[in-house]
């Protein structure tokens, strides 16, 4: 009786209107969707329903990850491609903290920036490989250039936007006990904007990862996204789609990672 | 002449320019003096100006003309002479309690580490907060966090506390509490409070004097002489007191009627 109680507690908080829950349901309920999902993949070629030409099955799939891996080098395609995003990640935060926390505190370095930023992030990074390859050849230098340019001029503004909502209470009793701007930014505002600025930066961080395919199908030989392309052009199928599912788990495992660190770091929260 | 007072408000005005065109007149020229170690409220009824002018003795504001003199010397930007506790947001989420308050010490060169951590100690012990050095803001409630904020600014060295209805989200019982301590620590360490409100009863329970404005554009309505009315004791039972009833009215009424008048930009759009 007692279990039922509790299971209908759980249950209730799940659907209730902003309802709460626990981490054991959360992650339960994840496995869930993910075998629902691999379940109607399965079915779907068990049955014959789709072609597995174009879809082929579960095991299909993790059978090309297995040869891949065993024959032609995966993991050290999936290093190359790790330190691109995180070059040109780390490279897009480096540039985008100094000038987004610029943006918010200087109304000169806002209304400078703020307009111009907000067209060249609306411009699509695939509609600028061919001037990238024009500037910058064929090199590594363009991969991180195309990955830098989804990322910098998205986290400048979520940057800014950080450093806008740090309260002005917090700038004003930093005044009031003696401080200077600097210090100000970075005893005040950096740490009160920190927990939201991890949190951008992990969404950025997916981001970047969604610009790989296009950095790296530009006459490129190494690298999750050349597997693919490569993969694709003898019409291999499951290879493909075992590319497609890595960079999905690297995301994923990335992102929980941070997670994790952003429960850590800011208990006080 | 500057004569020997702490805090000098010399023809001080404020004005903003309409949205729509025209001049709002915030402040009209307001004059003022305030003694070391008072307790001053400023009350008033909602967007007055009060806190504008508060502000502009913590630096935090600036005035359209006229000045304020601090020991003579005209105020021009924020240091920590002037502490600030506001209502919200007073205390740094990512400090522990202690940390917030070793944070007004942050800028103080000429104090060692040691000094430091003793001055940490006095003041936590001071607002009764030692026994929750180690806590977070968000642990505690939220008269703890303002307590915390008036110990962070004695320990900074703040020779006036600007309070801005710094008790004004607290429920009842720990407001009067916060009350009470306020103004034991206030004459404990001699501090010149403003102190920002339009709650009457907290005007008349703290003040030496209570400086009532009118609605805006703001002017200095009276200069109520508190201890003169229900002297200086202030215990739980003073608010019990006729004098302290009869005095309470009276600001009561001066406020009321102040608030019963119209917005100024509503009938007198001046350009």
């Amino acid at each position: 009786m007692s279990s039922t109680g509790a299971v209908s507690r759980v249950w209730g908080g799940l659907v209730a209107f902003r309802g709460t829950s626990s981490r054991r349901a959360d992650l339960w309920l994840a496995v869930a969707a993910f075998a629902m999902v691999g379940g109607l993949w399965q079915a779907s070629t068990s049955f014959g329903w789709t072609s597995p030409q174009f879809l082929p099955g579960p095991v299909a799939v993790f059978d090309a990850l297995v040869t891949m891996f065993r024959d032609q080098n995966f993991l050290w395609h999936i290093g190359v491609s790790f330190v691109r995003v995180w070059s040109a990640f780390l490279i897009s935060l480096v540039m985008a903290l100094p000038l987004g926390i610029l943006m918010s505190t200087y109304r000169l370095a806002g209304a400078l920036n703020e307009p111009l930023i907000d067209f060249i992030r609306y411009l699509p990074v695939p509609a600028l490989v061919p001037l990238t390859i024009i500037w910058l050849g064929i090199g590594e230098e363009t991969k991180i250039a195309l990955l830098w340019m989804g990322t910098f001029f998205q986290l400048v503004l979520l940057i800014a936007d950080d450093m806008k909502r740090v309260p002005q209470e917090y700038v004003e009793i930093g005044f009031t006990l003696g401080a200077k701007p600097f210090r100000i930014l970075k005893d005040v505002a950096l740490p009160a904007m920190l927990p939201s600025l991890v949190d951008n930066l992990r969404i950025t961080l997916g981001w970047c990862w969604t610009y790989l395919i296009i950095a790296e199908i530009v006459a490129s030989d190494s690298g999750i996204g050349f597997v693919i392309w490569t993969a694709r052009r003898y019409v291999k199928t499951p290879e493909v789609m075992a590319g497609i599912l890595t960079i999905g788990l690297l995301g994923l495992l990335c992102d929980q990672a941070i997670r994790m660190a952003h429960r850590r770091w800011f208990r006080y929260l | 002449m500057t004569g020997g007072s702490h805090l000098r408000f010399e023809a001080v005005t404020k004005r903003f320019d309409a949205p729509k065109g025209g001049i709002i007149d915030v402040l009209t020229p307001i004059n003022l003096e305030i003694d070391r170690g008072a307790f001053v409220v400023f009350l008033g009824p909602s967007g007055c100006g009060k806190t504008t002018l508060m502000r502009m003795v913590g630096g935090l504001d600036t005035a359209s003309s006229g000045r304020i003199l601090l020991d003579g010397q005209p105020v021009a930007g924020p240091d920590r002479r002037r502490g600030m506790v506001p209502q919200s947001y007073s205390s740094f989420p990512w400090l522990t309690v202690a940390g917030n308050v070793a944070f007004g010490m942050r800028y103080r060169n000429d104090l060692t580490a040691a000094e430091k951590a003793e001055r940490t100690a006095h003041y936590l012990n001071l607002v009764g907060l030692t026994d929750f050095a180690d806590a977070f803001p968000k642990r505690i409630s939220g008269g703890m966090r303002q307590r915390v904020a008036i110990a962070r600014s004695l320990a900074s060295g703040s020779e006036i506390l600007l309070m801005d209805e710094p008790f004004g989200a607290l429920d009842a019982q720990t407001r009067e509490f916060l009350q009470e301590q306020l103004l034991e620590i206030q004459r404990r360490e001699a501090k010149t409070v403003i102190f920002v409100t339009h709650d009457v009863e907290e005007a008349v329970f703290l003040a030496d004097r209570i400086v009532v404005f009118s609605a805006r554009p703001a002017r200095v309505l009276e200069v109520v002489d508190v201890n003169a009315a229900i002297g200086t004791e202030r215990t739980f039972e003073v608010k019990e007191s006729d004098a302290f009833f009869r005095l309470r009215n009276h600001v009561l009424h001066l406020i009321r009627d102040q608030t019963r008048r119209l917005p100024p930009e509503l009938t007198e759009a001046h350009s």
